[in-house]
């Protein structure tokens, strides 16, 4: 490279130095530098206030002994498979029909943001009452066997109960990532794509699709990120029961964290399964971005 | 089909070349009922009076007896809502102007940069690593530090929740740039404008259908929190509405109806605002176009 | 062209120099008074606290007293502990919390308090026996308790003239006559797992020796032993109640006692106010619950809903008691009682509320003894673990439950039990 185009290049670098410099002083300041101290703790017996003492490594290896750990573990990542992947089907499918030529596409949209804003205190009443006794009348009504108990009470079916509500409230940010992605598709694109005559599903999979990757992938992470890390649907919906069956990783970081004295314990936890979700993103992001390159 | 509607469907025609798919309208619609039942429970209970609560399905469904308002000037009574209001407003606010000048600014200069430059992938990364983070390792070490700097206070919220949405923001900030072709400012900067005038000229502006987006996801996080509010301002005067809810729930009893009023009306303001910025994530690509 | 630079680069300029610049700690006595300050964990009882302390500041002119009453009051105490931003004063229950923190050295021995010899014995047993490893001088005083057994439905009782139990056979009977007049004998709310802890407790209190868990502790003895007829007698009350209670919360559970759907409902006098809220005239009664076959064996389920600490960060203890001389005036737990439904722990002439009725006979005798649960490290989820048992059909399931108590005791406590270890052997 010569330098007659190293020179600027460099000017502009400056710049995006500088650009990118306060946001990253306050990331460290208050992301990273508590996220060390939170880290030291994982080696020590620290209840939250006191004193403590070092305990070496004995936090971390009680967390690969801890039965209910690895059940946390376990509940966890079932919820989040399966959520992410109804997750950004349905939002997908939602965004696209809030994106068309529909009437009330204002009201429409305000409806379907609803279920991301109503507290916690309101999801775990109207929905305990739902599967409570709603559905539970409607399956004794209809002789449906199944239905007739709560599912919130039964302990190998409860996870659906959380995961269904779980993803309602969910579904309301990816549909927005999802609109605002159907944004930057440029309306002249559909246009060609119907003068060659493709049908609605051959211009979905051959154009939107590929124009939507990037909010797909950002959504795909996003929503795993979510899911992993579901805690007030568990506080609202069960508390992790019936018999200790939906308690989650983060609802048992909390919990015996916060309120319990475990904190050093539950540190290792926490740093153990943040190395989790950053290794599952980043196998993501490759996946992704692997498939955005080759279109 | 009345004139009216004719009409009026084929204004939409002229606007949007194509007549509006009553279809998936209708399809739409019935999904829509999947927010309006629980909606419609939400608005019964709240006008209620505990004494009508019930367990069985048709009194829990059955509309009051009596319409009664009094839950909602009870329930702003009980929260002092005018002045929790504000501070809401105040944070959620400041949270989103900082958020959508450091984010994009972030945003824009790694999503540029990080295609050649080691360094900035880096930064990306580890910002983006953030998002991951349990908040509750965070918690203790937060309180200890802004009690430190002495801003456990609203400012130490507001900065906060800048630091807790920008692994999320600047991804989508990041998403958002690849999709806006390079040529434009590369144009710009050849005609001698420097880098920060072409980002404020033409890039923020472009950006704006994905600063609407940022500016929703942001308050979607920060209106309802209430730990971070809990932790950091206890030692100050100061309350948010969802800290001021919290006087509807003891440990031994909780005031459904009053509590369900109270998160009806601080409902409405968000709302509003994701209305808002609906309308202009639509219009705004065509805008920035237009500008550039 | 340089101008949003410069403010881009204000931003953080700004935001640092606030951070500097803002805040200043509230720790000014304003005209030279001594500010004590109290922070108490029940939001429900604010009202009563607002009147003491107008009360408190109208009559003494050297000491300002503010008592905060925040919700969510364990979580901000503890980041006031991490701040070291310490109020002078807590009111906190007598609960594992309260031993915690007396383990990790918070709170000031306030043994030459002369309030001291007005509470009853009882209580102030009830508190030493919180302690981890026994110390000397007294750290709490205790101001109101709370009473949990069985709450019953006293007008549906005297219609049916159904008698108050007091063996474990005659609550059988019982619940079989209640039964055969087609209503629910029981009803429990056990989606919300901590409600499994009211008959739990209760059952408990009559069954074990109040200090099991120090002795286990000690080593001394095991859970499996001591816990096993609470157990059994525990998920006995199953066949009573409505089937499959682990789809109905605490709150459904206390509507549908309210509304006359079950004629007892085995939880704590702190229920009452929920309940009256959906049934404003219904007549409350409450009884301790019938453990044993013997009825002098019955023990009442009371644990300190109150107790006041003072920090041992605390820089005025004269100003401090004087608070305390003032909360424990007749006139003052009188203004409590009025607000909430309690039982004082100052020996004296209160009126007890009425839903407490078939309890006083024991709350004068002294025949009473603290909730288990306030022994069990709240980590621990005893709560969960007691859920799990009752929906465990299989045959060897108190087995399987009681073994697993004794393990996960010893994992969750490992340190407290090293540090009693340690302690013995400096005894010996």
């Amino acid at each position: 490279m010569s330098a007659q185009i190293r020179k600027p290049m460099s000017k502009r670098m400056k710049t995006h130095i500088g650009m990118v410099l306060p946001a990253l002083i306050l990331f460290i300041a208050f992301n990273t530098i508590p996220l060390i101290t939170g880290a030291f703790y994982s080696f020590t017996n620290y209840r939250g206030y006191g004193s403590y003492d070092m305990v070496g490594l004995r936090n971390f290896i009680d967390l690969f002994q801890d039965s209910r750990v690895g059940s946390s573990y376990l509940f966890t990542f079932k919820y989040a498979i399966c959520g992410t992947i109804l997750v950004n089907v349905i939002s997908l499918v939602l965004a696209l029909g809030l994106n068309s030529r529909i009437r009330f596409k204002s009201a429409l949209r305000g409806i379907y943001f609803l279920p991301n804003i109503l507290s916690g205190l309101i999801v775990g009443y109207i929905f305990s009452f739902l599967f409570t006794y709603i559905i539970p009348a409607a399956g004794t009504a209809l002789g449906w066997k199944a239905l007739s108990n709560s599912i919130l009470a039964s302990e190998s079916w409860a996870w659906v109960g959380v995961l269904i509500v779980g993803v309602w409230q969910s579904v309301a940010m990816n549909t927005i990532i999802y609109i605002s992605g159907l944004q930057t598709i440029p309306a002249d694109v559909y246009e060609a794509s119907s003068i060659d005559g493709a049908n609605p599903w051959q211009t979905f999979q051959k154009l939107t699709l590929p124009l939507l990757l990037p909010f797909v992938s950002t959504n795909l992470i996003l929503s795993t990120k979510n899911m992993l890390m579901v805690f007030d649907q568990i506080m609202s919906l069960t508390k992790g029961g019936p018999a200790q069956s939906t308690e989650s990783i983060s609802y048992l970081i909390y919990r015996n964290g916060m309120d319990g004295g475990q904190f050093g314990f539950q540190s290792a936890n926490a740093v153990v399964f943040f190395v989790v979700i950053v290794t599952v993103s980043v196998i993501q992001l490759r996946l992704t971005s692997k498939k955005e390159e080759q279109l | 089909m009345s004139t009216a509607v004719a009409k009026s469907a084929k204004k939409l025609k002229t606007r949007e070349e194509g007549k509006p798919n009553i279809l998936l309208t209708v399809l739409l619609i019935i999904g829509c009922l999947t927010v309006l039942f629980p909606l419609y429970m939400t608005i019964v209970i709240a006008l209620k009076s505990p004494s009508e609560m019930t367990n069985d399905v048709a009194g829990a469904l059955s509309f009051p007896s009596s319409l009664s308002f009094s839950n909602f000037s009870e329930a702003m009574r009980v929260t002092d809502f005018w002045n929790s209001l504000l501070n809401s407003f105040l944070i959620t606010g400041l949270t989103i102007g900082l958020s959508l000048v450091l984010h994009s600014l972030a945003g824009y200069s790694i999503g540029r940069s990080m295609g050649g430059n080691k360094a900035f992938k880096f930064i990306y990364f580890y910002i983006v690593s953030g998002m991951f983070v349990p908040f509750a390792i965070l918690m203790m070490p937060l309180v200890k530090e802004t009690a430190i700097l002495q801003i456990d206070n609203m400012l130490g919220v507001i900065l906060l929740y800048v630091v807790f949405y920008m692994p999320m923001n600047v991804m989508l900030y990041c998403g958002y740039l690849k999709n806006i072709p390079q040529a434009m400012e590369e144009a710009a900067e050849i005609d001698g404008a420097s880098t920060w005038t072409t980002y404020w000229r033409i890039i923020f502006p472009m950006m704006s259908p994905m600063h609407a987006t940022v500016a929703i996801l942001t308050a979607l996080g920060t209106w309802n929190d209430v730990m971070t509010p809990l932790v950091i301002m206890s030692g100050s005067e100061h309350t948010t509405l969802p800290l001021a809810q919290l006087n509807f729930q003891t440990q031994f009893g909780t005031n459904y109806n009053l509590a369900f009023a109270s998160y009806l009306l601080a409902l409405i303001p968000i709302l509003i605002f994701y209305i808002i910025c609906q309308k202009s994530i639509i219009g705004g690509i065509a805008n920035g176009a237009v500008k550039g | 062209m340089n101008y949003r630079k410069i403010i881009a680069l204000a931003i953080p300029i700004l935001a640092v120099t606030s951070l500097l610049s803002t805040g200043c700690s509230s720790n000014r006595s304003n005209d030279g008074k001594t500010v004590i300050k109290m922070l108490q964990y029940k939001p429900e009882a604010v009202a009563a606290f607002e009147e003491m302390e107008k009360r408190f500041n109208e009559t003494h002119d050297d000491i300002l007293l503010q008592i905060e009453s925040p919700n969510e009051a364990m979580t901000i105490l503890k980041t006031r502990l991490i701040k070291e931003d310490y109020p002078d004063i807590v009111g906190i229950g007598g609960d594992i919390n309260y031993s915690n923190f007396l383990d990790a050295e918070l709170f000031m021995d306030i043994s030459d308090f002369e309030g001291v010899a007005d509470i009853k014995p009882a209580y102030m047993d009830i508190v030493e026996n919180l302690e981890f490893i026994p110390t000397d001088g007294i750290y709490a005083l205790p101001y109101v308790a709370n009473c949990a057994g069985i709450l019953y439905n006293k007008d549906m009782f005297e219609q049916n003239g159904w008698e108050v139990p007091t063996t474990w056979t005659e609550f059988n009977e019982l619940c079989k006559t209640i039964q055969a007049s087609d209503t629910l004998p029981l009803y429990f709310g056990y989606k919300d797992t901590w409600t499994t802890l009211a008959p739990w407790n209760a059952l408990a209190v009559g069954l074990v020796e109040p200090d099991i868990c120090a002795q286990v502790n000690a080593g001394k003895a095991t859970f499996a032993e001591a816990y096993a007829e609470v157990a059994v007698k525990t998920k006995a009350l199953l066949q009573y109640a409505e089937p499959n209670p682990y789809a109905y919360s605490y709150n459904d559970a206390c509507t549908a006692f309210a509304r006359g759907e079950a004629a007892m409902y085995p939880i704590g006098s702190y229920a009452v106010p929920q309940i009256m809220s959906v049934n404003p005239d219904m007549n409350i009664d409450s009884f301790p619950f019938p453990a044993n076959e013997d009825e002098s064996e019955n023990v009442l389920n009371s644990g300190v809903d109150l107790a006041f600490c003072v920090m041992k960060e605390c820089k005025n203890k004269e100003a401090a008691y004087e608070v305390l001389r003032f909360m424990y005036e007749d006139e003052t737990i009188q203004i409590y009682l009025d607000d909430q439904n309690a039982v004082p722990c100052k020996v004296g002439d209160f009126s007890l509320p009425s839903m407490l009725d078939s309890m006083v006979p024991y709350i004068e005798a002294d025949r009473m003894a603290d909730y288990q649960d306030h022994h069990y490290p709240s980590e621990m989820s005893v709560d969960a673990m007691i859920q799990t048992y009752l929906m465990d059909e299989s045959e060897n399931s108190t087995e399987t439950f009681l073994q697993r108590f004794d393990r996960e005791w010893e994992r969750y406590n490992r340190d407290l039990i090293a540090k009693v270890k340690k302690y013995e052997e400096g005894l010996k």
